[in-house]
């Protein structure tokens, strides 16, 4: 059994992480590009969303590697993303790939029901090697988000551009190779202190942008024109609360128990949207009302025709908590300097406002 | 006398006489908007964002319509209707995007149904509801059995008696008798249409530019969803598609499924752009009709930007090759 899962970030390290300790044959698809891409647009129904392009994208290309089952995520109740397996499946069938599609369910039950796949698909390994497997895929993961924040802290300050992402290529292929819970730490404190010693610059106030949206274009920096690399090098710091590692946490872990960074979000979007209307709708309009006294600006990312982000984007503007939100729409269609100029004026807007505010502060004193 | 305004758009057409009797009941005065014109439409696609689906834009210039004419406006939100089955994100934040993109109506009645909570949760619900006009539950208890009942001779109507949900309210609220068959034919039909999709969009007549019509000028019988009873779209959803996700599913995927087993010279499929949930389950249908290979199939896609004349073109292509198919006596589409 050749198993392998489509793309979402890093996702594949943690992955990889676990199927390596259980013995399960892991087909890795290609880094997402162009021919991704196009694989997934050519074979998709015309009206879907980036996701279901991409990840049918990665499915074909590791169809064509040898995989013969695949892992992919679903379920009822979010957003139509949940149907997506289905269609998949039988695009794959018609194309004549032999494939099983395993649907992960998100919402069936929840940590319990990936454990019983993961069991399953590793050949009823016993359940505490699984448990242990499980464990430090999830340290890995831990460890790649760690660092992620770090980066996307120092990435505006730096002095020479780019020495924080090749710093970050370098540490995530370290954290794919680790092979114990020693090495991990070790890996871990070294590119901490690597990127601690990155020449800053000290004086510099970076404005602050939240990105947010939905889970998929936020996660993979692919479908998302790897705007917070872009948004780094225009000096501006991003924060993101959607984290792999927060994701999977939440929604099979600690979900049932309403533990929950996200309901403090939701609690904010309340007085503008009452309900869960599926996707990350709910939380995009939250993070706008949660954030706007701390951030200078706000990025919502979304893919062409996602409907609960159709309808955040409708509600955003009439919010009493005011902060400028730029929405990118991302499809297969949108050219990436279209996006970059959109960018640049979005921030030289940012900091315009934020010297007339300094400004009449000046003035008042 | 308080006034329940209900703008003529999406759930209008399954629900509508339900609604009336449950206000009308309690003593509200219910006030419906205008159908669909060319101003409703644009005033609605200017408050929204320009990706919003075409039957919301409508919807949104229905309640700017009403605006100034009712006291409150009514906007359910459906959830679920069936264990495991949701609906589309656009029908769960509607009163919330209306309330932000129509500052000046007036106050929204809202309730949220949701089979999945249970019986109680929906009792309440329901309570809630006639709570802004009656003190009384026993009052409101009484007006939602008089409303349910009124929905399901609405049901029986369409479906015993081939009824369009338009023709079907007419019927309910003039008084007058049902006819024998709804539509009128000059000539016998010469074929039978299926057509597919959601209420909304086969009976608004401004979006899909009279296609109903359309169609009986070709001397075809329509046959719509509402006009097959609820066990038998189950029964083709369940074999299409297994378990249904979306909660309208059966309009589509069921219906489709259905007509596609024979009974139908040809099926017609009708969605949005960019609805989300129809881009998945009308590609399912149109994979099943390739797969067997016997009804033709055709999908049109309604947007603010479609031209009348596109329509008429692919309407008048499709119907030449049915007549051809059924003078030849062919049965297999290649």
């Amino acid at each position: 059994m050749r198993v392998s899962l489509p793309h979402m970030g890093n996702l594949y390290v943690p992955c990889r992480a676990v199927f390596e300790q259980l013995g399960v044959d892991y087909v890795i698809p290609p880094v997402n590009n162009q021919r991704t891409l196009s694989l997934g647009s050519r074979y998709s129904p015309e009206g879907l969303c980036i996701p279901f392009k991409m990840t049918l994208g990665n499915m074909i290309e590791s169809a064509e590697m040898g995989a013969n089952t695949l892992l992919v995520p679903g379920g009822y109740g979010i957003c139509r993303l949940g149907y997506y397996t289905r269609v998949q499946e039988q695009i794959l069938q018609n194309l004549g790939y032999d494939i099983e599609v395993i649907q992960l369910g998100v919402s069936d039950r929840k940590f319990l029901g990936i454990l019983d796949i993961i069991k399953r698909i590793s050949n009823d390994s016993p359940w505490r090697r699984i448990l242990s497997a499980f464990r430090f895929g999830m340290a890995k993961l831990n460890t790649i988000d760690q660092i992620e924040r770090t980066v996307q802290k120092i990435r505006p300050v730096e002095l020479v551009q780019g020495t924080v992402n090749q710093i970050y290529t370098r540490a995530i292929n370290a954290i794919d190779n680790a092979d114990d819970y020693d090495t991990l730490k070790r890996v871990r404190a070294d590119y901490y202190e690597q990127l601690n010693q990155v020449p800053i610059n000290q004086q510099a106030n970076p404005l602050i942008v939240g990105v947010t949206g939905e889970f998929y274009v936020l996660l993979e920096p692919f479908s998302s024109f790897d705007i917070e690399r872009e948004l780094g090098k225009l000096g501006v710091e991003v924060r993101r609360a959607t984290f792999i590692s927060g994701w999977t946490k939440f929604t099979f872990f600690l979900n049932p128990f309403g533990i929950n960074e996200k309901s403090r979000i939701q609690k904010a979007a309340r007085p503008y949207l009452k309900r869960d209307i599926g996707g990350d709708g709910w939380e995009s309009v939250g993070e706008k009302v949660l954030h706007a006294k701390e951030y200078d600006g706000l990025v919502h990312l979304a893919p062409f025709t996602c409907m609960p982000e159709i309808i955040a984007e409708n509600i955003m503007p009439s919010t009493k908590e005011n902060i400028p939100v730029l929405t990118i729409l991302c499809d297969e269609q949108i050219a990436k300097a279209g996006v970059l100029t959109r960018l640049e004026a979005f921030v030289d807007l940012l900091e315009r406002k934020r010297r007339s505010r300094n400004n009449k502060q000046r003035v008042t004193v | 006398m308080t006034t329940v305004g209900i703008p003529r758009a999406l759930l209008y057409y399954q629900y509508y006489p339900m609604w009336k009797t449950f206000f009308e009941h309690l003593g509200v005065e219910v006030v419906v908007s205008a159908p669909t014109t060319r101003k409703t439409l644009a005033e609605g696609a200017a408050r929204v964002v320009a990706d919003t689906c075409l039957p919301v834009k409508v919807f949104t210039g229905h309640v700017i319509s009403l605006v100034g004419n009712c006291d409150c406006i009514f906007i359910p939100v459906v959830r679920s209707l069936k264990r495991k089955s949701y609906n589309c994100s656009k029908f769960l934040g509607l009163p919330d995007m209306t309330r932000a993109v129509v500052r000046e109506a007036p106050p929204i009645l809202e309730i949220e149904i949701d089979i999945n909570q249970g019986k109680g949760r929906l009792y309440r619900d329901i309570y809630r509801l006639g709570r802004h006009f009656s003190w009384n539950p026993l009052k409101v208890r009484e007006a939602a059995n008089v409303a349910w009942q009124a929905y399901l001779e609405y049901r029986e109507l369409m479906c015993r008696h081939g009824l369009t949900p338009p023709q079907a309210i007419d019927n309910i609220t003039s008084t007058t008798q049902a006819p024998e068959s709804a539509l009128d034919y000059t000539d016998l039909p010469q074929a039978t249409i299926g057509l597919i999709g959601h209420a909304y969009l086969l009976y608004d007549e401004h979006i899909n530019y009279q296609l109903i019509q359309r169609l009986q000028q070709y001397d075809v019988a329509v046959v719509t969803p509402e006009m097959l009873p609820g066990h038998v779209t189950e029964a083709a959803v369940n074999k299409l598609v297994g378990k249904a996700y979306w909660t309208y599913e059966e309009e589509v995927v069921g219906a489709g499924g259905h007509y596609l087993e024979g009974g139908v010279d040809g099926i017609i499929g009708i969605m949005a752009f960019g609805c989300g949930p129809d881009s998945l389950m009308m590609d399912m249908v149109h994979r099943q009709a390739t797969r067997q290979k016997t009804t033709p199939f055709m999908c049109l896609t309604l947007e603010e930007h479609t031209s009348e004349t596109g329509i008429i073109t692919r309407l008048e292509a499709f119907m030449d090759m049915i007549y051809r198919r059924k003078q030849r006596g062919e049965t297999v589409c290649v």
